[in-house]
C-alpha cells in the first residue's frame, strides 16, 4: 500500500528524452472483451517485465469477510484446472469433500463456548484423512516452479485497498509460458489447501503487525480516521474474520471481480509487440468478459473535530497524524503532491531543517500524500518519531508550527521550482527499469483510467501555486479534519 | 446467500464454453526460441592515480549514474569506536567540504535534484551519485569534493551521532532487526563482524577520529569507479579525470579483518515479549572463491532459498501453514559463506518449527537429491542469472564487484557451466561438510512461553541478553 502511495508522488512527464516521448512509446489496445494491454518495448537486456492489474482490492469485500481479497491472492498461487493436477476430475471429487468438512468444521468452531468439542475432534480427523487423500491427486506449487525454472524473477503479487497485482519478469523468450498461466488462473483456478493457507495468511498478520508496533499504530490509525469508509478496514482482514474465511465466498469473490474488462496488463522489454500481442490474443482473447456490479462503497461522512487514539505500548513512541483529502485526478491532490515534497523531502525539506536539524525534536518525520488507497477520497499522512527525551506532544506540536507557516507564508519561488525538479527527477529514475515503468503504466491505468494520468502529470504540478498551497492547506490541514494516532509506553 | 450457487454455476459454464476451442498446451511443452546470452561488458580504464574505471553508456534516459566503491567498511571500526565506519560515511556527505558547507552541498543537490548517498557495509563503503546528464559537472563536483576533502563540520557530526544514537534505542522495537543483529553477534564470536555500536561507543567517537578514518581508506588505490548512463567512453573518462585526476595520495595496505571461525554448536534464546518467535540456524558455509559453492548454492535453493517449490516452504508454509516467511539464505562474500534456515511463527509452535527446520536441514545429508529436484535448481539458478544485468549500472557494477573481490575473470561467463555441473552426490557431500549439527548457531528471539518450549525440548539452551 505504500509502495501506491509512493508511486503517486513521483510522477510526472519530464522535460527530456525518453520520458517526454514515453506517451508514444506506450502501445495501448484494449481486447473485444475488455482487456487493456499497455505494451513498451526497450531492449537493453533481453528481459519482459508483466503486470497484470485487477481493479478489485480489500475495499471491495463485505463486512465479515475482511482478509478475503489477500487471500484470494494467495490462493491464485494454488494452480489451476491444468496446473498442478495429476487427475482433476478425480481430485474435484475430494476437493468438494474438503470444502464440506471445512465447512461444517467453521460452523462448529463460530459457536464458540457451546462449540461441540467431539464434533470438531471428528471433522479434523476427517480433514486430515482427505488432506492426506488430496495429496496423491496434485503436484504442489506448479506455478511458481514453472516461473521459476524457466528464469522468472520476482515473482509476487500484492494486494492493496484498491487493486490486486500479479507481477513477473521472465527472458524475452518466455513470453508464452506467461500468457499460457496467467490466462489459465483468470478463468481456471482451483483453490486447493484454502484451510492450511489461512493459517499461513494469520502467520502473517502476526508477522507484520500483531509483532510490529509500526504496524498497529498504522492500523489503529485508519480505523479511527474512518468512520464508515472501507479504507478503515485492514487489507490482511481483522483476526476474527480472517480465522474463519470461507471457501465459498472467495469463490465468488474471485467470479465476481477477476474479469478481463476489470483488468489491466502492462509488458514492457524485449518483446515485438505485435507478435505479443497475437499471443495475448490467443490466450485472453476467448475469455468472455463479465458484467460488473460496482461494489457498494460507503462514502466517509465529512470529519468535524479532533479524533484521537494511543495504542499502548512497550516501543518508543511514534505518531501519525492524518487529514482527509480528495483523490487523483482533483487538482488539490496535485497541490498536496507539492506539499508532501516541501515539507519533508530531502535534508532541505521543512520538516528535516527544522524538527530533525534546528530543533533537534525528531529521529524522522516524513509526509505522504494518499494513504492507504488512491481510489477513493483518501489521507495525507505525517509519520514522526520524537527523539530521546522529547515526547509526542513536542513533536505534534511542532508539525502544527510547519502547517500553520504554509497557511500564512508563500512558499519562494526557489522551494517551488526545487520540489518541481525533485519530482521530474524522480519520475526519470523510476522509468529505468522495466518492472518499475510497467508497475506505473498499469497502476495509474488501472486506478484513474488512463496511463495518461502520468504523462499529463507534470504539466498540472507546473500549474501549482504558492497561492494553491496556501489554500489547499488551510482548507484541509485543520484540527477538525484530523485524526492522530500515538504509541504510548505501557506504565 | 441465493445467489451465491448461481455465481459459481455461471462461471463454470462460461469457462467451459469459452474452452471448447481452446486446446491448452501444457506449460511444460511449450518451445521457445533460444537465447543466447553473454553477459555485456563495461569498459575497463585504470587511470595514472590508480583509480579503476568501469564504464557503460546507455543512452535510452538522460540520466547518470556514478558509484565509487571503496575497500574499507564497519569490520575496520576500532575496538569500542563501533559506530566509525557509518558516522564517517554519513559526515562526508552531510559535513560539508574544505569549499562547500554541509547545508550548500545540500541546496544545490536537492534543488538539481541529485541523489548522492554514501552507505557503509561491513567490508565496503559505496558512494553514489544519480544526477540528471545536464548537471553533471556540478554533481561530479561535489561528489569529488567529498570523497577528497570532507570537512567533517562538528555540528553536523553531532546531529548524525545523535541520530544514530535514537536509532540504536528503536532496534528492540522492530524485533526482525534486533533479531537478525543479535544473531550475528553469537555467529560471529571474536571477530569485527559481530561487533555493533552502542549508545557508549558511539558517544566516543570523535571529528578527530572520523579524519583519521577517511585519511586511511580514501585514495586513488583504494576506489574503484562506475559510471553508467548517458556517457561515452571518451567523456567518461575525460570528466574523472578532470575531477579527481590531480588526487595523487597514496597510503599503506590496510591489513584486512580476520574471517570469522566457525563455532561450537548452541541454542541462544533473546527473549522479548512477541507473539511470533524468529528462528534461525546457522552455518559457516563456503565462500565464492572456492569450488564448493556452486554445488552449496544449489543446495541452499533446494532447501530454501528457491521459492515456493524449496523443500523448507513446502513443509513449513504450504503442508503445516506454520509461517509465512520461512527459507533458508546463503550469503557469500570471497573468502566464506553462511549458510541459514529460518522461520518466523506463533510462540505455540516455536520448537515443533526448529525441529522441523533441522530435520530437513538432516535429510539433505542422508538423502539423494533425486534429478528431477536437482534440474529444477540448476534450470532455475541458470536460467535467471540475465537478470542480474537489466540495468547499465548493474553491468558496470556486476564486474567492478568481481575485481574487487578478486575472483577469476571468467567468474560470470563460466558461472553457468559450473552450476549446471554440479551432481547429485556433491550436495549431499557439501551438507555433510558445513552443516554439522556440532557448528550449528541456533537463536530464537521469542516470549517466555516460547523459551519454556524451547528448554523442555532441547535442554541445554543458552539465554543472552540484547546489548544496545
Amino acid at each position: 500500500m505504500r509502495i501506491f502511495a509512493f508511486v503517486l508522488l513521483i510522477i510526472s512527464m519530464p522535460s527530456l528524452g525518453f520520458s517526454y516521448e514515453l506517451g508514444n512509446r506506450v502501445l495501448s489496445y484494449t481486447l473485444k472483451n475488455g482487456l487493456k494491454i499497455l505494451m513498451v518495448e526497450r531492449h537493453l537486456s533481453p528481459t519482459v517485465s508483466f503486470y497484470i492489474r485487477h481493479r478489485v482490492g480489500a475495499v471491495d469485500e463485505i463486512d465479515g469477510r475482511t482478509g478475503t481479497a489477500h487471500l484470494l491472492e494467495h490462493m491464485l498461487f494454488k494452480g489451476t484446472r491444468t496446473i498442478g493436477t495429476k487427475n482433476y476430475h478425480e481430485e474435484q471429487k475430494i476437493l468438494k469433500l474438503i470444502a464440506e468438512t471445512g465447512k461444517e468444521l467453521d460452523i462448529e468452531k463460530m459457536k464458540g463456548k457451546n462449540t461441540n468439542k467431539s464434533r470438531v475432534q471428528a471433522l479434523s480427523e476427517r480433514m486430515e484423512v482427505l488432506q492426506k487423500k488430496h495429496k496423491k491427486w496434485f503436484v504442489k506449487n506448479e506455478i511458481d516452479r514453472l516461473y521459476v525454472e524457466n528464469g522468472g524473477d520476482n515473482v509476487n503479487a500484492s494486494t492493496g485497498q484498491d487493486l490486486t497485482t500479479y507481477h513477473v519478469s521472465l527472458p524475452s523468450n518466455k513470453i508464452e509460458l506467461w500468457a499460457r498461466i496467467e490466462a489459465d488462473r483468470m478463468t481456471g483456478p482451483v483453490f486447493r489447501e484454502f484451510y492450511s493457507e489461512r493459517n499461513v495468511v494469520m502467520e502473517e498478520r502476526k508477522q507484520r503487525i500483531e509483532s510490529e508496533p509500526e504496524g498497529q499504530l498504522y492500523e489503529q490509525f485508519l480505523a479511527a480516521a474512518y468512520i464508515a469508509h472501507p479504507y478503515r478496514r485492514p487489507v490482511l482482514g481483522w483476526p476474527s474474520d480472517m480465522r474463519f474465511l470461507s471457501l465459498e465466498y472467495t469463490e465468488v469473490f474471485f467470479k465476481r471481480y477477476h474479469a478481463p474488462n476489470n483488468t489491466v496488463i502492462a509488458v514492457v522489454g524485449d518483446i515485438d509487440p505485435a507478435n505479443t500481442l497475437t499471443i495475448i490474443k490467443k490466450y485472453f482473447g476467448a475469455i468472455p468478459s463479465r458484467h460488473l456490479d460496482p461494489s457498494l462503497i460507503t462514502e466517509e461522512p465529512p470529519q468535524n473535530g479532533d479524533r484521537r487514539v494511543d495504542i499502548v505500548s512497550d516501543a518508543n513512541p511514534q505518531m501519525v497524524i492524518g487529514y482527509h483529502k480528495p483523490a487523483m485526478p482533483d487538482f488539490d491532490d496535485y497541490v498536496f503532491d507539492v506539499i508532501e515534497c516541501i515539507l519533508s523531502k530531502g535534508r532541505t525539506s521543512r520538516f528535516y531543517r527544522v524538527l530533525v536539524e534546528e530543533k533537534a525534536l525528531a529521529e524522522s518525520v516524513h509526509a505522504v500524500n494518499g494513504l492507504p488507497g488512491a481510489k477513493y477520497n483518501n489521507l495525507f499522512a505525517i509519520f514522526a518519531k520524537p527523539r530521546h527525551p522529547h515526547t509526542n506532544a513536542e513533536i505534534e506540536s511542532a508539525i502544527y508550527d510547519e502547517i500553520e507557516k504554509l497557511k500564512i507564508k508563500p512558499a519562494t519561488t526557489r522551494e517551488l521550482e526545487k520540489v518541481k525538479n525533485q519530482i521530474k527527477a524522480d519520475f526519470i529514475r523510476s522509468l529505468n527499469s522495466n518492472s518499475g515503468l510497467a508497475n506505473l503504466l498499469s497502476y495509474f491505468e488501472a486506478v484513474t483510467g488512463s496511463y495518461k494520468y502520468i504523462t499529463d502529470h507534470i504539466k498540472v504540478i507546473e500549474r501549482v501555486t504558492s497561492e494553491d498551497i496556501m489554500r489547499v492547506t488551510k482548507k484541509y490541514l485543520t484540527p477538525d479534519n484530523r485524526t492522530v494516532a500515538k504509541l504510548v509506553y505501557k506504565n | 446467500m441465493f445467489l451465491v450457487p448461481l455465481c459459481i454455476l455461471y462461471g463454470t459454464l462460461a469457462y467451459t464454453a469459452e474452452r471448447a476451442h481452446i486446446p491448452l498446451p501444457k506449460p511444460d511443452e511449450l518451445k521457445y526460441r533460444p537465447i543466447h546470452f553473454a553477459p555485456p561488458a563495461a569498459e575497463r580504464v585504470l587511470l595514472n592515480n590508480g583509480i579503476i574505471l568501469y564504464i557503460f553508456e546507455d543512452n535510452e534516459l538522460p540520466l547518470l549514474n556514478i558509484s565509487a566503491v571503496v575497500r574499507t567498511g564497519s569490520n575496520y571500526d576500532p575496538i569500542e569506536k563501533e559506530g566509525l565506519a557509518e558516522l564517517t560515511g554519513t559526515v562526508m556527505r552531510t559535513g560539508g567540504t574544505d569549499a562547500l558547507t554541509g547545508d550548500a552541498v545540500d541546496e544545490a543537490l536537492d534543488f538539481l535534484a541529485g541523489s548522492l548517498h554514501i552507505s557503509m557495509n561491513r567490508d565496503s563503503g559505496l558512494i553514489n551519485l544519480s544526477i540528471l546528464k545536464k548537471d553533471l559537472d556540478e554533481g561530479l563536483n561535489i561528489f569529488s569534493q567529498i570523497i577528497t576533502r570532507p570537512a567533517f563540520e562538528e555540528s553536523k557530526l553531532k546531529l548524525a551521532k545523535n541520530l544514530l544514537i535514537e536509532e540504536l534505542r528503536r532496534i528492540a522495537d522492530d524485533p526482525k532487526k534486533l533479531a537478525f543483529r543479535e544473531f550475528k553477534r553469537v555467529l560471529y564470536q571474536n571477530n569485527p563482524a559481530g561487533r555493533f555500536p552502542s549508545a557508549t561507543s558511539v558517544t566516543s567517537i570523535s571529528r578527530d577520529d572520523l579524519i583519521e578514518f577517511h585519511r586511511r581508506f580514501f585514495y586513488p588505490e583504494n576506489l574503484m569507479i562506475s559510471i553508467t548512463g548517458h556517457i561515452s567512453k571518451e567523456e567518461a573518462v575525460a570528466k574523472i579525470k578532470q575531477y579527481l585526476g590531480s588526487w595523487n595520495e597514496s597510503r599503506k595496505y590496510n591489513v584486512v579483518p580476520p574471517i570469522p571461525v566457525k563455532q561450537k554448536g548452541h541454542i541462544y534464546f533473546l527473549s522479548k515479549n512477541t507473539p511470533q518467535s524468529i528462528i534461525i540456524c546457522a552455518n559457516f558455509a563456503p565462500g565464492k572463491k572456492e569450488p564448493d559453492a556452486y554445488p552449496f548454492e544449489v543446495l541452499d535453493f533446494i532447501v530454501g532459498s528457491g521459492g515456493f517449490k524449496s523443500r523448507i516452504f513446502q513443509e513449513i508454509r504450504n503442508n503445516l501453514g506454520l509461517a509465512y516467511s520461512t527459507g533458508s539464505f546463503y550469503t557469500k562474500r570471497s573468502e566464506y559463506g553462511v549458510f541459514g534456515a529460518y522461520a518466523m511463527t506463533k510462540s505455540e509452535s516455536t520448537a515443533k518449527v526448529l525441529l522441523l527446520l533441522r530435520s530437513i536441514v538432516e535429510d539433505a545429508k542422508t538423502k539423494s537429491v533425486d534429478k528431477k529436484e536437482l534440474a529444477w535448481a540448476t534450470k532455475s539458478i541458470n536460467n535467471n542469472f540475465i537478470f542480474s544485468f537489466q540495468s547499465a549500472d548493474q553491468i558496470a557494477r556486476q564486474q567492478l564487484m568481481i575485481e574487487y573481490d578478486k575472483l577469476p575473470p571468467d567468474y560470470l561467463a563460466t558461472y553457468r557451466d559450473k552450476i549446471a555441473d554440479v551432481q547429485p552426490e556433491e550436495l549431499k557431500r557439501v551438507a555433510m561438510k558445513y552443516l554439522s549439527p556440532d557448528e550449528t548457531v541456533t537463536f530464537i528471539l521469542g516470549n517466555e512461553s516460547a523459551y519454556s518450549q524451547v528448554i523442555t525440548t532441547f535442554g541445554n539452551v543458552c539465554r543472552i541478553e540484547d546489548q544496545l
